[in-house]
């Protein structure tokens, strides 16, 4: 490097005051000056595109579908659940921790009459093995009484199934809590219709614009003395799109 | 203390200007007469006061002008080996304990004066990262009294090689005499240090305030033409603290800012990043009466000429975008009103640095900023990163909102300086377009 050049690359420095991010002191007092949220405790956005990672069964996706728009069908309200995203919602969850059970207790030993006992049926399958199951038993149960896929059923005896399900008068079979399964889908669709929508569902904030609520704000007490009024307030995404 | 290190690399690169300066050896720059009232005799490694009242005056003195957050890397009290990164390499500070032979136990009080006031120490002409150009203006009495408090500082074995990771030519310490020549203003101070000017002193002597505050020429000098009204420092920008009641401390009370000083915060004005080092290391050990003056002198300070702006029209499409993300992301901590939340969230509303460069406010959305921690104001309030969910655009709109706002006025924040603190910072990019 010559003089000329050493003294321009110095002024160019200073001009521009170089920004360095090496040079930023890790601690102070004993606590991280790093402010920026840890990834771990960043949210998990659903991956876009709307491939599927989980739901890659053909039979499967229709099924899953079909019960999602009967639990949330289209009206005059709004859009049905496969149409707001939940599907998407729900496949992008079974890929991830909530599909690997991992904040559930699946360990041994599970006792015969345990479920009745604690209320909540406890499960060794995660929800990832309890979907695989549960839709293909459910299409098979289908198949034998109507001689038809779920998917292809009329809405109305769909729903029957549905009910069966929900009150216990259907078993899919021996080792599927028949009842427990249809309540898991239930959860999930509304989870699906309701969650922020970087999480594949709430398409458009369709979920939150139904019922009026205002998304993900920060602080409420600018609104908390309105009681009883209608705030009209814009629903936000927890990542809004600008 | 990191922050230093952006300093010194502004002052650093004036090495370079050895070149335009050969040839002149003789030199007022370099005349250290005036330490000949310090003693020749008696090295530090020999010697230690017994005048308790001169130590404590002297540790005060330390205090003031920040030694211990130089010259400490982990544990060992004035050991050294506190890197300073330079884009010639890293330059480390000295060990000044009074070790023999690692620190300065072989110097003599009339060497300590040569070294903290006229920048020629025991290897040679220190470079400027060590602010002696400022310590020139330290009294006789209270370089006196520093030496005291060096003499009980406990002797540490650690070799120091300042220099040797500098590449050539800026290892050469006799560069700095060309530096000297040009830009140290080799002169005691000219006024009533412990009287009427005594806010000013403490300003210009130990606080060494304008080696962050004052701008640069293009070579690296302080501009004393421009003196405090505002310099880069790499990612931050040191504002402007001149009487500007617009962008500087003109509009706020002697009180106020001797309570921002001495405390970290006052409710309006957090400090952050190299200032809270300042407050934490430095600004908070001192006496009232001192932060008082400094603050009266700060208020005395002629104005820099940056003008008010008019605020940005709030019916504009992205004053809107931003009202609404600043309710959504912000109100909760500086207020509906931007009014702030006292000590844990600074007011936005007639902040004046915040209307000034926006530098330092970019920076708080991209990685977050920490409040200093102070003996008074134990929790250093934080500042969380929004990088994950705002895109540059965003960040300018909220920016722009907040700027222009509650009486507030600037200009708009221009996408290449948001740009660069997202590149410098190495902050992250928005997680998703978001929805
Ligand atoms: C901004 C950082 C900084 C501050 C503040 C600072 N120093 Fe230094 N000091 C340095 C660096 C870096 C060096 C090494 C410079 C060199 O080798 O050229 C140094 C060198 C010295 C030396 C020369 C040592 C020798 O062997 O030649 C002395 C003495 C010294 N400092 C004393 C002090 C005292 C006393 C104070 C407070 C009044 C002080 N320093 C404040 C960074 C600092
Ligand atoms: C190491 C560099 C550095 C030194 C030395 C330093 N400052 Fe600062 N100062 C800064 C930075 C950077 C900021 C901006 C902090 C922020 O944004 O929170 C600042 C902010 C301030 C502010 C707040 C301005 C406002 O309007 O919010 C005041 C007042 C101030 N400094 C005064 C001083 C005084 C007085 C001294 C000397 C005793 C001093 N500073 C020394 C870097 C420095
Ligand atoms: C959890 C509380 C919190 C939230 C939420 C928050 N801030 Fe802050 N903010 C702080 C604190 C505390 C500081 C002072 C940090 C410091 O000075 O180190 C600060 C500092 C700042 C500064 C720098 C002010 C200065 O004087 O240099 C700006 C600008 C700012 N915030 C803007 C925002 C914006 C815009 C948002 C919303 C996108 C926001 N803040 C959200 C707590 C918060």
């Amino acid at each position: 490097m010559n003089r000329r050049e050493a003294l321009k690359s110095l002024s160019a420095l200073i001009a521009t005051g170089a920004v360095a991010a090496s040079a930023r002191a890790s601690e102070m007092q004993g606590y991280p000056s790093n402010l920026a949220v840890a990834d771990e405790f960043l949210p998990r956005p659903a991956m876009d595109g709307g491939k599927m990672h989980v739901l890659t069964d053909e039979t499967a996706l229709k099924t899953v579908t079909a019960v999602f728009d009967r639990l949330i069908p289209a009206d005059d309200l709004g859009p049905s659940a496969s149409e707001a995203g939940c599907i998407v919602f729900l496949d992008s969850q079974l890929a991830d921790r909530f599909g690997q059970g991992a904040q559930l207790y699946r360990e041994g030993p599970k006792l015969p009459g345990a479920d009745e006992l604690t209320q909540a049926p406890q499960f060794i399958a995660t929800p990832r093995e309890r979907y695989e199951t549960g839709l293909k038993a459910l299409e098979a149960y289908a198949q034998q009484t109507d001689g038809a896929a779920f998917a292809d059923l009329q809405p109305d005896r769909q729903d029957e199934i549905l009910q069966g399900m929900e009150e216990g008068s259907i078993s899919l079979a021996d080792d599927i809590n028949t009842k427990a399964f249809f309540e898991l889908m239930l959860q999930n669709v509304r989870e699906g219709y309701f969650s922020d929508p970087i999480y594949g569902g709430n398409k458009d904030m369709v979920g939150w614009k139904l019922i009026g609520f205002p998304g993900a704000r920060y602080d409420y007490r600018l609104y908390a003395d309105r009681v009883g009024q209608k705030l009209d307030l814009e629903s936000i995404s927890l990542i809004p799109l600008d | 203390m990191a922050n230093y290190k952006k300093i010194s690399t502004r002052i650093l690169v004036l090495g370079a200007v050895v070149i335009v300066a050969v040839g002149f050896w003789a030199s007022r720059s370099s005349n250290t007469e005036r330490n000949a009232v310090a003693d020749d005799n008696v090295a530090l490694a020999d010697f230690r006061s017994t005048d308790i009242e001169a130590i404590q005056r002297g540790e005060y003195v330390m205090r003031t002008a920040d030694c211990a957050a130089c010259h400490t890397q982990g544990k060992n009290n004035m050991a050294g080996g506190y890197p300073l990164a330079t884009p010639f390499g890293t330059l480390v500070s000295s060990n000044i304990t009074p070790d023999r032979d690692t620190g300065i136990g072989q110097m003599t009080e009339r060497d300590f004066f040569n070294a903290v006031r006229n920048g020629q120490g025991s290897k040679g002409f220190l470079y400027p990262a060590m602010p002696y150009t400022a310590y020139a203006n330290l009294t006789d009495q209270d370089m006196h009294d520093l030496w005291a408090y060096m003499s009980t500082v406990t002797p540490v074995n650690h070799a120091i090689d300042e220099n040797s990771a500098m590449a050539f030519p800026y290892n050469i310490r006799l560069a700095m005499l060309g530096w000297n020549m040009l830009f140290f203003d080799n002169k005691a101070f000219d006024g009533d240090a412990d009287g009427a000017d005594r806010g000013r002193y403490l300003v210009d002597a130990g606080g060494h305030c304008s080696v962050c505050h004052s701008p640069r020429n293009a070579l690296g000098a302080e501009k004393s033409d421009h003196y405090l009204q505002g310099g880069q420092l790499g990612s931050w920008y040191a504002p402007d603290i001149t009487s500007n009641p617009h962008v500087g401390i003109g509009d706020v009370s002697v009180e106020d800012l001797a309570e921002y000083l001495g405390t970290g915060t006052n409710g309006q004005a957090t400090a952050a990043g190299p200032m809270a080092e300042a407050v934490e290391h430095s600004l908070q050990y001192m006496s009232e009466d001192d932060l008082m003056a400094i603050a009266s002198y700060l208020k005395s300070v002629p104005a820099s000429k940056t003008k008010a702006h008019t605020a940005l029209d709030a019916s504009l499409p992205s004053m809107k975008r931003g009202a609404l993300a600043y309710e959504v992301n912000c109100a909760a901590c500086h207020g509906v009103e931007g009014e702030g939340m006292g000590e844990l969230a600074p007011a936005l509303a007639g902040n004046h640095a915040l209307q000034g460069e926006p530098n330092n406010a970019i920076r708080a959305l991209m990685v977050g900023a920490r409040a200093a921690a102070t003996h008074t104001k134990l929790t250093g309030a934080g500042m969380p990163s929004f990088a994950w969910k705002m895109n540059d655009q965003q960040i300018k709109d909220v920016l722009d909102y907040v700027r222009n706002s509650w009486g507030n006025a600037a200009q708009p924040v221009t996408p290449e300086q948001i740009e660069r603190i997202r590149v410098g910072m190495q902050a992250r990019d928005k997680m998703i377009d978001g929805y």
